[in-house]
Order: C-alpha cells, then sequence, then structure tokens
C-alpha cells in the first residue's frame, strides 16, 4: 500500500526498531539488531526531552508563506516562541484551550483560529498541529480540514502528532514529512519527466550547511530543490519530477526520501552525513554515481581536499580522547572525523539507533567491540555517570544538555548550532576544536558548580534504571 | 472562553511553575506529563533569557508518560519517578508539577504526594496544568502550594529576630532581570533596618521559605503578587503593601517612605538614605545632559511589557528622563480590577497628553499598534524588534523574551536600575544616531 495514503506516518519504534534506552558495548548493541528483533526498554527515572510535537514544530517552522496552528492548551506553543525568533519568523498560532474545552471539545475555536489566520494573512499553506489534549480527547481535526480547505480555498495540513504515542521525538519529523507530501507531493504523474533537479533534503539543518550543500551540489549544474528547510508549497510539488534525492542527514529525513522514491519513483541516494573528508568525498561521489558525473565529483573533491589540508594546516587530534553525544547518523560521520584527524573515541551516545545502522554497526564492532555504548535521548543523568568515568579530553555533542558534561569540568564543543558540513564546515570545525582544546579555563570555572545529582547515584552503574519493558 | 492567541510570550502554568521552582535554591522540580512540556519549557523561556539555565539544560525530572499511561492511568509511573528523583537529583525539597495530559488522565496527585511523605521525602505538589492557565497562573499556584505544604513537612523555622519583609510580584525569568531587581529591592529596604526574604536567587533556598509566615509585611510589587499576600494575610494575619508599580529611580524613595511609615521605622534614617541615592541619581542625570540634548533623547517611544515594567519603567522616563510615553503595552493579561488603576496611573505622567495603554498578549495585534503608532523609540521584546525595524526606529530589549541581550545581576529597578536603564537606552539611542563605519 502506498504510504501516504495512511492518515500519518507510523512511529519510528514501528517501522525501524527504533531503541532510545541501552547501554553496553558495540558488540552487545551490534548483537541486539543483528540476530532478532531488538527488544525495547524503557527507565524508571527520566528526564524530560524533546517529543514529536517539538520536531514537528521545528520542521515547519522553516515552511515558507505558511501560518502554524497550535490545537492545544498555552505551553505547547512555547517552543514556536524559539523557533519564530531564531529560525524564520513565520507566524504561529495557539488555540488557548482552557479547562472547558478539554471537557467539551474545542472544534468550534480551532474553526476560527484557522479562519481569522487566513484572512489576516493570506498564506500558502495552513498547518493544524495536534497536541498531547486533542490528541486525548480525539478531537475531529479532520472535518475541519475538509471544510475550511474547501471555504478558505487554502492548503489546510493536519500534522498528528501526540507528545506521548512515540518514545521517539524524530517521528515528528516523519509525521510533518508525510502530511507535507501527502497534501502537497500530488498524483504521480504518468508520462514521469525527469527534470534537471536534484531534491537535497535537508531537515532543521544550519543555514550554513545548507549553503555548502549547494555549493557542492553546484559542481553536476543541476538545479536544486531544497527541502523542507527554506522550502515552499511549489518545491514540495515539484519534487516528484527530480532525478535523485539526496539527504545532508539520513536520521530526519530518510522518510521523505523513501516516499519520494516508493511513491513517486525518485532515486533516493543514501550517502553518509558529509562530515569530514572521506564522509564528504563519499557523499558526492554517492550523488555522482547515481547521475553518471563520477569524474566531476571526484575533481571537485581532490581540490577542496587541498585547500582544506593547507587551511587545517597541523591542526591534529592525536592523543586527545573524544566523547560524542550525537544522533547516529551525525555521529558516525563525526566519529570519521575524529580518526580522520588522528584523535581517539573512548565513547558513544547515540540519541538513538535504528536497524539502519546494522552494517555501520557491524564494521564499528570488527575495530573496537568493547568501545562503550549508551543509547540515550536527553538523558544527561546517565550521560554524566558515564563520563565522570571515562573523562574525556573533548566532548561533541548536540543535545541542549552540554552544560552538565562542561560542569564536568571537560572542554565541550556543541554541534546543534554550529556549521559541520562539507569542506567548509570542516575548517569551521576544527577551529572550535582547537580552541576549545586549547584554552580550557571556562570548564575549570564552572566544574566549581555544585552537582545536581547525587554521588550515591554517580558510584551505581549507568543503566540501573534501564528495564525491559513490560508487555 | 479563552481566545486563541498568536505569538504568545506567556506560555503556561507548568512553565511558570518550573520558574519558581528553579528559582529556589534546592528545589527539585518533577514534572508528571508528556516528555516535551519540560523541552517546551527549555526552548521557549529559558534559552530566551540566556544566562538563566538552572539545571544545565532541559534536563528536568519528568516521568515521560506514554500512551499506556494515557489509557490506564499514570500515577505508578509517578511513583517510581519519584522515589528515583529523590535517590538521583540533590535537593531539600521536591515538587510534583503536574501536566495537561496527566490532569485530563486523573491521575491522583494528592495521594501520591501524602505516599512520598509517608516514607520521608520531602515532597509537596501543584496541579499546574497548562489549560489551567499562563505562566502567571503557574507563578501563584506553586507559591500557594509552598505556603500551604511547606508547614505539612514538619520542619520548624529557626527563631528570627530582624523584622522581615517578603518581596512578591516578581516571576523569575518571566521578568529577565528578576535576579538583580530582587537584589535590589532588597539592599534598599536593608538601607531602612529591615531583612528582605527575597525568596528567589542566590542563597534564597527552603530556609528563606520557612520564614516566610514569620515577616512583618509582604511588599507586592505587581498584580501577581496580590494572591501570595491575600493568602498569608488571611492565614498569618501578615499585612501587606501594594506597590502601583516597579519601583524605579524616585519611586524607590517612595517606596522607602511607605515602608518606613507603615511599619514605625526611623524616618530621619530613611530621608538619609533616600537623600544619599537621590543625589546619586541626580549626579548622573547632570552628567548625561550634553549627550541627552545633543541626541534628542526626548522622544515619543512606545513600551511592551508586563504590567508592573510598563508601568514602573514609563514613570521613571516620563517622570525623570522627560520622555514621552506615546504607546504602552502590557502583555501579562493583568485581572479586571487592576486595569483601571494602571490605567490612571500610566496616563498621569504627563498631563494634557493623549499616552495610550492597551492590555493584549497578541502578537499580530501589537504589532498593528506599534505600527501605527508614530513611536520614535521602541523598548520591548525580541518580538517586537522586526517592526520597530520596519518603523525605522531604535530599538531595547527590555522584556521578556531576550535574544540579543545576556542578563545575569543587572537590575532596572530601584536606583540602580533607574542608572542601568539610562545606560540602557542611552546606548540605543546612540547606536541609532552614531557615525556609519564606512563601507569599503
Amino acid at each position: 500500500m502506498s504510504l501516504l495514503k495512511a492518515k500519518s506516518s507510523l512511529t519510528r519504534e514501528k517501522r525501524l526498531d527504533t531503541l532510545n534506552a541501552l547501554q553496553g558495548t558495540v558488540d552487545s548493541l551490534e548483537r541486539e539488531f543483528s540476530t532478532k528483533e531488538p527488544v525495547k526498554r524503557t527507565r524508571t527515572f527520566s528526564q524530560s526531552s524533546h517529543d514529536d510535537l517539538l520536531h514537528a514544530l521545528r520542521l515547519l517552522a522553516s515552511i515558507r508563506e505558511s501560518v502554524i496552528v497550535i490545537h492545544g492548551s498555552r505551553g505547547c506553543a512555547a517552543a514556536g516562541l524559539f523557533y519564530h525568533l531564531t529560525v524564520a519568523a513565520g507566524c504561529w498560532i495557539v488555540t488557548n484551550l482552557d479547562e472547558r474545552d478539554t471537557i467539551m471539545g474545542a472544534d468550534l475555536k480551532l474553526r476560527k483560529a484557522v479562519t481569522e489566520a487566513y484572512k489576516r494573512y493570506k498564506p500558502e499553506l495552513i498547518f493544524i498541529v495536534a497536541t498531547p489534549v486533542v490528541a486525548i480527547n480525539n478531537d475531529d481535526i479532520q472535518s475541519v480540514v475538509d471544510e475550511l480547505h474547501e471555504a478558505l480555498d487554502v492548503d489546510i495540513i493536519p500534522l498528528y502528532v501526540t507528545g506521548f504515542a512515540s518514545h521517539h521525538a524524530v517521528t515528528g519529523y516523519d509525521i510533518a514529512l508525510h502530511a507535507l507530501l501527502k497534501y502537497l507531493g500530488g498524483k504521480r504523474s504518468d508520462e514521469h519527466q525527469h527534470e534537471n533537479r536534484i531534491n537535497l533534503l535537508s531537515v532543521a539543518g544550519h543555514n550554513d550547511d545548507q549553503r555548502e550543500a549547494e555549493r557542492l551540489l553546484s559542481v553536476f549544474g543541476l538545479e536544486l530543490n531544497t527541502l523542507p528547510d527554506g522550502a515552499s508549497a511549489k518545491t514540495f510539488r515539484q519534487a516528484q519530477r527530480a532525478r535523485l534525492s539526496i539527504s545532508l542527514d539520513d536520521d530526519s529525513s530518510n522518510y521523505i526520501g523513501i516516499c519520494l522514491h516508493d511513491e513517486y519513483g525518485v532515486p533516493y541516494v543514501e550517502a553518509p552525513r558529509p562530515i569530514g573528508l572521506g564522509a564528504t568525498g563519499r557523499w558526492l561521489a554517492a550523488a555522482g554515481k547515481e547521475l553518471g558525473l563520477e569524474e566531476a565529483a571526484q575533481t571537485f573533491h581532490e581540490q577542496e581536499c587541498k585547500k582544506v589540508k593547507q587551511s587545517l594546516g597541523n591542526f591534529t587530534l592525536k592523543g586527545v580522547r573524544v566523547y560524542l553525544g550525537l544522533s547516529a547518523a551525525t555521529l558516525f560521520s563525526v566519529l570519521d572525523l575524529v580518526e580522520e584527524l588522528g584523535g581517539e573515541v573512548i565513547g558513544i551516545t547515540f540519541r538513538y539507533i535504528d536497524h539502519r545502522y546494522k552494517h555501520r554497526l557491524h564494521e564499528l564492532a570488527l575495530m573496537h567491540p568493547a568501545l562503550p555504548i549508551h543509547v540515550a535521548d536527553g538523558q544527561p543523568f546517565e550521560e554524566v555517570n558515564i563520563i565522570k568515568r571515562l573523562s574525556p579530553d573533548l566532548y561533541l555533542g548536540d543535545a541542549a544538555h552540554l552544560s552538565q558534561i562542561g560542569r564536568l569540568g571537560i572542554p565541550v564543543v556543541s554541534l546543534e548550532e554550529s556549521p559541520i558540513l562539507g569542506y567548509n564546515g570542516l575548517i569551521f570545525a576544527a577551529r572550535r576544536f582547537a580552541a576549545a582544546l586549547r584554552n580550557r579555563s571556562f570548564a575549570s570555572a564552572i566544574a566549581r558548580s555544585p552537582s545536581v545529582y547525587q554521588n550515591a547515584w554517580l558510584r551505581r552503574s549507568a543503566n540501573w534504571h534501564i528495564k525491559m519493558e513490560v508487555k | 472562553m479563552a481566545h486563541h492567541i498568536e505569538g504568545s510570550r506567556n506560555s503556561c502554568a507548568l512553565h511558570g511553575a518550573l520558574q519558581v521552582i528553579g528559582a529556589i535554591e534546592g528545589a527539585v522540580p518533577v514534572i508528571h506529563s508528556t516528555a516535551g512540556c519540560g523541552m517546551q519549557h527549555h526552548l521557549g523561556i529559558t534559552r530566551l533569557n540566556a544566562g538563566n539555565d538552572t539545571f544545565g539544560g532541559p534536563s528536568v525530572s519528568s516521568s515521560n508518560i506514554s500512551q499506556k499511561h494515557i489509557v490506564f492511568g499514570g500515577g505508578s509511573r509517578l511513583r517510581e519517578q519519584l522515589k528515583n528523583t529523590v535517590k538521583i537529583i540533590q535537593g531539600e525539597l521536591y515538587v510534583i508539577v503536574t501536566g495537561c495530559s496527566t490532569e485530563m488522565v486523573g491521575d491522583d496527585i494528592p495521594a501520591m504526594t501524602k505516599e512520598g511523605r509517608e516514607q520521608d521525602f520531602p515532597v509537596i505538589y501543584a496541579n499546574t496544568p497548562g489549560f489551567r492557565g499562563d505562566v502567571h497562573q503557574g507563578y501563584q499556584l506553586t507559591i500557594k502550594a509552598l505556603i500551604e505544604q511547606l508547614p505539612k513537612l514538619g520542619k520548624v523555622a529557626e527563631p528570627v529576630s530582624d523584622s522581615i519583609v517578603n518581596i512578591w510580584g516578581i516571576v523569575p525569568q518571566q521578568d529577565p532581570f528578576w535576579f538583580g531587581n530582587l537584589e535590589e529591592i532588597g539592599r534598599l529596604l536593608e538601607t531602612v533596618g529591615l531583612k528582605p526574604n527575597l525568596l528567589f536567587g542566590n542563597g534564597q533556598g527552603l530556609a528563606a521559605w520557612q520564614q516566610v509566615p514569620e515577616a512583618v509585611l509582604n511588599l507586592v510589587v505587581s498584580v501577581w503578587g496580590e494572591t501570595p499576600a491575600q493568602l498569608l494575610e488571611e492565614r498569618y494575619g501578615t499585612p501587606a503593601l501594594v506597590l502601583d508599580a516597579l519601583p524605579v529611580g524616585r519611586a524607590s524613595g517612595r517606596m522607602l517612605q511607605a515602608v518606613t511609615e507603615r511599619l514605625h521605622l526611623d524616618t530621619r534614617r530613611a530621608e538619609r538614605v533616600i537623600q544619599d541615592e537621590e543625589n546619586r541619581l541626580t549626579n548622573h542625570l547632570a552628567a548625561l545632559a550634553d549627550t541627552y540634548y545633543r541626541s534628542g533623547f526626548q522622544r515619543e517611544f512606545a513600551l511592551v511589557g508586563e504590567s508592573a515594567q510598563v508601568a514602573g519603567f514609563s514613570e521613571f522616563l516620563a517622570g525623570t528622563l522627560g520622555m514621552i510615553p506615546r504607546l504602552l503595552i502590557m502583555t501579562d493579561n493583568p485581572p479586571d480590577h487592576a486595569r483601571e488603576t494602571l490605567y490612571s496611573y500610566v496616563t498621569s505622567f504627563v498631563e494634557g497628553y493623549g499616552t495610550e495603554l492597551f492590555f493584549s498578549e497578541d502578537h499580530g495585534e501589537i504589532t498593528d499598534r506599534l505600527r501605527s503608532s508614530s513611536a520614535e523609540l521602541v523598548l520591548g521584546s525580541a518580538l517586537e524588534k522586526e517592526v520597530a525595524f520596519e518603523m525605522g526606529v531604535p530599538f531595547l530589549e527590555l522584556s521578556f523574551p531576550l535574544v540579543e541581550r545576556v542578563v545575569l545581576n543587572r537590575c532596572t529597578v530601584g536606583y540602580r536600575g533607574a542608572i542601568t536603564l539610562l545606560e540602557d537606552v542611552g546606548s540605543a539611542l546612540l547606536a541609532a544616531s552614531g557615525h556609519r563605519i564606512q563601507e569599503a
């Protein structure tokens, strides 16, 4: 059955056997995925983390000419404020459900919010984003969508996020991408004509990273159709006629790549994130191969490598023990980068991991079978416990809790809001790494602040609170 | 019925609760809700308040309930989470706060809290679902919980000999300058021989909260302090002194006079203090005069922020700095009974001039009002920057949310805050009129 016929996407746990709670070594994790369906685990203590609603909001923040209507109580729009001020100044509205609405339902309120938003802003797209309150009440959003789509003559796209149905926030990206393609992708045209265009899949990426990827792909002389970052309705409509799709981060955009392939026959080039010279070369080569332009990719890569090497000079991570706390696609590429630069990775926290990485895990297990592995989305109590023991020289991460790592006195470089892709990204990142290692005074200064955690916890095994799920 | 809102800056009750708890040393929040609630707070409030990250990220204890808890109830999950929080997170006081989902499911929070106390955990709770209101309701609900439930923990405060004054109405983080503001009000109260009970910030832990009933006075500096003060009056008979606005500049002197009178303190001592502080302020004003005239400080300004901020800042800017309050917008939805008082207060600064006052938290409406205001200077939150740019007028971030400022202990109240405001507003005016670096 066509994926897009469904009301919404499957959760990551159902689609990819995704895990977000585990601690062990590389070979134990590899066995988990190689022999059987991995066993889901939960925590008996947890800390707040992202949910699908937040990821959906982040993705929508960069869609042009759109208005976001968050159908829920007012706090569910808090992150909207952040994205509005830091990503793109779009308009977002919350229906502001009160106690009565949670009992009686609030269809009317939603109708009114959408209608007024349309009248005021005349956007191309209106998104209706569900929240825990309406998911629990099972409010009928779909009939509002159908009815107002007719009445207002505007594309209204519902996102059925819940905040609780999936343990993995990244499901929110899938839900958003599913909705965008379902409503905007259009019917597969019979005479399937490829245009000279590449779909560049970029989800919640850094602007500089997107520019760098566009610079890299310009070597093929094709037009780029970048989505969903900075996309408009038109970008989604024309996506089906592209020669291929290539993603900047398979973790976040793998679903749209697959949908474009299965639904419209657009080839999806799976390649590691272009981070570091090796991975960037492989990424470019993968696109070149699909387009029959391998030579152009190779020549460009060689030129750029020279420039990068010149710029890096004698910078090296030789003798530096590095800990990585990143989402899997980023992590595997950064791991290669650290090794390229002569450093040693001594431990890993994956935000989540799924069966797409079987192969990479297998490779890693051959090289470093006993490398400590931890899988957790925003559970710094475990990470702090692990890192305190390992005491790395450098921590590279993209989570919002990096200051807790810093408070251990460990130099930290955040990859959350900093460019890292391609050749220019590497040059930028290397300067950050060098600065962090050269001067550790800030980490030492904040290391004096009192610990958030009880000593008894820090002495315990870090996987103490990870248990097999009771079905 | 609550109306939909565009671009709200008042988040929700749960977030207000987290702000209260995060500002008390040794207090640990335990969120009973879906995983994203704490993260929403981190992104939507903490990150828009650079320098306010108490816990080192969004890593707040949270039960992160899933589908099965929605269906079968989340009580047992909370029991487990609370027990483990006490073992993992250092704290003197644990506060269970609820989100919308667990309130809808109907989990019995008081029973869970009681169970925790029976195991000797120092735990209290506040029901704070987002559908019950915004950050200000969260502030009030949590303070109410603290006042009512702390005595049940059985610890007795050490006897105090000083005259303690509790300060109410500054919502941590919602007032980006809360830390410095409380310290400055405290400093002023100390000058007349009182012991301020700041309740939030450096060194303000459980002991400070246990002293709340011992106070001789509750000082209320915004409408959001009225509920705690009323509650304390009912329970302990403590009188309250309610200010018209955050005291900025000379209003601080009036605050000291009022406190002195109310508590029958040494009037001469107070007058001496006020004289010293006023002299210092006057000297700064006089030293600024050349720049003031040259750069044309007497602009018609628009100011967007919380009611007590708007009233306090505009009183200083109009009443001392000679600026003209064109348009004032209060974004915190003050209760109806307070609106008329606020209106007559802020329209009294420049007689015969029609200062406009609006109450709105809707970003669209605020933007429209500003656009048609013909103001020459916009003071507000980061949300107002775009329209100020469009209007081509100088702009200063002065209320929540902030994007381009780091605030640690800078204050905007009292005498020191008045001088800070002078520096900040003046710098915004100079930056906009200063010479341009010639483009190559």
